[in-house]
């Protein structure tokens, strides 16, 4: 039997409607005031507030370290909004404009979040001999100075949901500046976890923050930090370094999560100790250790690569440019030095916002800093901030909005 | 100013990318903005860890295979574009109330007749007019194809050909599938798709949800291997390999004008000159923010009056990887959906509260074994608001705490439907809102889906005259808040038709 379907009582009446559905849509438009077209919804402005082009920031004071060879510089918004709101643990990245150059830096947050609500937020700064960026800072930097900076980012925070509720952050040199920032939140009643903090310092002398976690620990007993000397004896202090012994001592009968911030080298010898714990994967967890000085000595390196200077060409929009690009450094760092303003973030090959297409040409990526997504391995995207030239090349990199 | 272009796409969501790569194929000048730094809009992926992430993909329908493509599948024939699809074996399982308040769990395979088995297991009693059901929507296929192949509809073969789809597609799904007999029960069943056309069944064409469910059920649902970031690389190679050019992180700031017609964009990187804009962006935001309001034609004004408050669904999305393999944890479905009530009004009206019950949980690694390292899953969830008010009162500090509640609630839902416990295993998580939607899509309220597909506003009413909308020369919508809506197939669908528009334009113009 044929199919004949009828809805309404006369069939006929049914395709009209269909006939008339388009008619009926004008009409029913015709019939709506013509009104101002808006589009401003809180839900966008939120957004826009929360992930801005960039933070416009001015310096407002500068605490010298002197001792530990850093400085804090404690930042306000220049167009007097409050500052992002971030987790406890994320960095932002500075856009310093450096001779002819704009150069990004990813720095851990190191003031609590309840500072960013009232227009303020910190980084710390450590000397880096031999380093560009840092001493740059270091040197020239004052108060009234004006920077752009992202808002807060990265993974590196306390998920209560993922992790223990007891955490034993692992940190070496200006390494504890996501936990000061995190031991406030906690301090604050923003974070609710237990932070154990195992700082290694060569002598007291140089121990960052040292009196700013004690008063944060006569404040709240959720936050201990135990000062680990490499250098010096003394009472109150573990001697050495941060071991799996070390560890165990101080974790008291509680699961823990394991979270590690620190140079590579310490990072390279605490993962190690970490190792013996025969804790499970996701209780360990690193902040980003920055792409490698030493691509020569990765697995798979092209020897004769090295020290070379290759031609690269980069594609911007309708623009074009040429520069010298050393195959020893990131391709990052030469297209900041051509003076482009490219997008860039972690530094780390992690976050991808540097994401690049390459048109021409032969890169290395370490795979240990490979952090592209599938699909873009298959194809010629790379993350720029962490993948060198192997011959002259040509990339097309993402514009910049600052 | 930079090189003239023959067409400027902005936007590389869906739409854009299949526009970008129908002009490029038909031999245009092409120009692709996008202001994010990559391309795809919800099309993409993230990564966490050793895991990555689809933000968005359930299911793809209109694929098909073989000699028998459906309308996306022979689009991507068309263009060159091979993605490595993975077949979906079943709809879904649905844990849910019927609409008469008694408990439904359900699990329906894909294939017409193991479909139709299974809701006649369900609720004896259906088969008879499910068949004409599937032979009704079968028969909307057959005219879909002729109605919207480009050529003019003869009225008279309509009505010979195509005279159940014609009585039936004035109306409400609802209405039609109770004229067919279809017992209340196995609508409901039926109707568990509602949400992915974003109004209920009372409300959403007949046409529209009929074909959803052939495209769904008949020819049976992929999804990519590697997240739907793949999709959108290999339509970003194909673009690239045809000549196209890209910018990222480019924000198109407003349209420029030759009196009334469109001549170029301006963009953060510049102003390009163009003959032809397509433009990946909802309407409300080029209108009000985009261009000069003299030239914002009336009809527009008037249309936007009628639509303001028809935003469609807004979108929570929460990822997990797990540390346990599905199999180990017993996830054993691909896809199941947690709603309050089978009963798809009073579920939407449920759908404004950022408390609802309703979920959906796709365990990708049921279909896809390598979707995660070995010994562990992926899994997301999909939470759903009819209404965007709740999110709309938030300081950044309340977000946070709304986030948690979203993780909280999807634990709690796969602990109360599958008696399954997740906390131990969570390596990551990470929650997309409506204002992350908001922030990487740049639409009103976050919604990837546009306008709510009302009566009168409904798919089939804007594509039986789909210039209708596009008043401004040289200018014309694409995504989902143009005519065809939602949905990756259905922007897949529309940014090709449309970019052949575009195209034609052009061609009468001499180029």
């Amino acid at each position: 039997m044929a199919l004949n379907v009828k809805v309404g009582l006369i069939g006929l009446l049914d395709m009209l409607k269909f006939a008339n559905l388009a008619k009926k849509r004008e009409q029913y438009i015709a019939a709506s005031p013509a009104e101002e077209i808006k589009a401003d919804y809180p839900i966008n402005n939120l957004a826009k507030a929360m992930h801005p082009d960039y933070q416009p920031l001015v310096i407002d004071e500068i605490i010298d370290h002197a001792a530990a060879g850093a400085k804090t510089f404690v930042f306000k918004r220049a167009d007097g909004q409050p500052a992002c709101y971030f987790r406890a643990g994320q960095y932002i990245s500075l856009k310093l404009p450096i001779g002819d150059s704009f150069v990004t830096r990813p720095y851990s947050i190191s003031s609590s979040p309840k500072w960013a609500l009232e227009g303020k937020l910190a980084v710390t700064i450590k000397t880096n001999p031999g380093g560009f960026a840092a001493d740059w800072m270091l040197e020239n930097l004052k108060v009234g100075d004006e920077i752009k900076g992202t808002e807060g980012l990265g993974s590196f925070y306390y998920e209560k949901h993922r992790d223990q509720k007891h955490v034993i952050a692992l940190a070496g040199g200006s390494g504890i500046t996501p936990f000061l920032s995190m031991a406030y939140a906690i301090r604050d009643g923003i974070e609710d976890f237990n932070l154990t903090i195992l700082f290694g310092s060569r002598n007291e002398e140089v121990i960052l923050f040292k009196d700013e976690f004690d008063a944060i620990m006569a404040q709240t007993d959720k936050v201990k930090v135990v000062h680990i000397l490499s250098e010096e004896e003394k009472d109150g202090y573990e001697k050495g370094f941060i071991t799996a012994d070390l560890i165990k001592k101080y974790a008291g009968e509680d699961p823990y999560s394991i979270f590690i911030c620190g140079p590579e080298a310490m990072y390279r010898f605490v993962a190690r100790e970490v190792e013996k714990l025969g804790l499970e994967r996701k209780y360990v967890r690193q902040e980003f250790l920055g792409a490698t000085k030493t691509v020569w000595k990765q697995p798979e390196y092209p020897q004769a690569c090295r020290d070379k200077v290759f031609k690269l060409t980069v594609k911007q929009g309708p623009n074009e440019t040429v520069c010298d690009c050393s195959s020893n450094e990131p391709i990052l760092v030469a297209i900041e030095r051509a003076g482009i303003k490219a997008p860039s973030r972690c530094r780390s090959g992690e976050c991808g916002w540097c994401r690049s297409r390459v048109i021409s040409g032969d890169v290395f990526v370490p795979a240990e800093t490979d952090g592209r997504r599938w699909a873009d391995k298959q194809c010629t995207e790379i993350h720029p901030c962490a993948s060198f030239a192997l011959s002259d090349i040509t990339i097309v990199v993402p514009g910049e909005y600052y | 100013m930079a090189a003239k272009y023959d067409v400027v796409v902005v936007g590389s969501g869906n739409a854009g990318l299949s526009a970008a790569v129908s002009c490029v194929v038909q031999g245009k000048k092409t120009l692709l903005i996008e202001k994010h730094n990559l391309p795809g809009g919800v099309a993409s992926s993230f990564s966490r860890g050793r895991f990555e992430f689809d933000p968005s993909v359930h299911e793809i329908c209109d694929v098909g295979a073989g000699d028998d493509l459906g309308h996306v599948g022979l689009i991507m024939e068309k263009n060159g574009i091979d993605v490595d699809w993975v077949t979906v074996p079943d709809c879904y399982r649905c844990i849910s109330k019927y609409s008469d308040g008694t408990p439904m769990d359900v699990t329906i395979p894909a294939g017409r007749e193991a479909y139709i088995d299974a809701i006649e297991k369900y609720v004896p009693g259906s088969r008879e007019p499910l068949e004409k059901f599937f032979d009704l929507i079968y028969e909307i296929r057959l005219a879909k194809v002729y109605m919207f192949d480009g050529t003019p509809n003869d009225p008279k073969y309509m009505q010979k050909h195509f005279p159940n789809t014609l009585k039936t597609c004035g109306y409400d799904s609802l209405s039609v599938m109770k004229a067919l007999k279809i017992p209340q029960k196995a609508i409901d069943i039926i109707g568990v798709y509602w949400p992915y056309l974003g109004v209920p069944l009372d409300e959403v064409n007949f046409f529209h949800f009929g074909n959803m469910i052939d495209m769904y059920v008949t020819r049976r649902a992929v999804v990519p291997h590697h997240t739907s970031h793949e999709i959108t690389m290999t339509f970003m190679n194909r673009f690239y390999e045809l000549g196209g050019e890209a910018w990222f992180n480019c924000r198109a700031e407003e349209f420029l004008f030759d009196g009334d017609k469109i001549c170029g964009v301006r963009t953060s990187m510049g102003d390009v000159e163009c003959d032809q804009v397509l433009a990946n962006i909802n309407p409300h935001i080029i209108y009000a923010n985009m261009m000069p309001k003299e030239l914002v034609p009336e009809r527009e004004k008037k249309l936007y009056a009628a639509r303001k408050n028809n935003l469609s669904t807004r979108f929570s999305m929460i990822y997990f990887a797990l540390n346990k393999s599905c199999e180990e944890l017993g996830l054993t479905d691909y896809c199941v959906f947690f709603a309050g009530t089978a009963d798809s009004r009073k579920e939407y009206e449920n759908l404004k509260s950022i408390d609802n019950d309703y979920n959906i949980l796709i365990s990708y690694n049921n279909i896809i074994p390598d979707a995660s390292p070995e010994g562990t899953c992926v899994i997301s969830f999909t939470k759903l608001f009819s209404d965007g008010k709740d999110w709309s009162e938030m300081t950044a500090e309340e977000y946070y705490k709304a986030k948690d509640k979203m993780i909280e609630k999807c634990i709690e839902d796969v602990k109360k439907n599958l008696n399954i416990d997740i906390t131990p295993y969570i390596e990551e998580v990470e929650v997309a809102t409506p204002m992350t939607f908001a922030r990487y899509l740049g639409t009103p309220e976050g919604t990837p889906y546009g306008f709510e597909v009302k009566s009168w506003d409904g798919v089939i009413a804007r594509m039986t005259d789909i210039e209708a909308d596009f008043n401004i020369k040289g200018l014309r919508h694409i995504g989902a808040g143009s005519f065809f809506g939602d949905g990756y197939s259905s922007t897949w669908i529309n940014g090709d038709m449309t970019a052949g528009l575009a195209c034609a334009d052009l061609e009468e113009g001499g180029k």
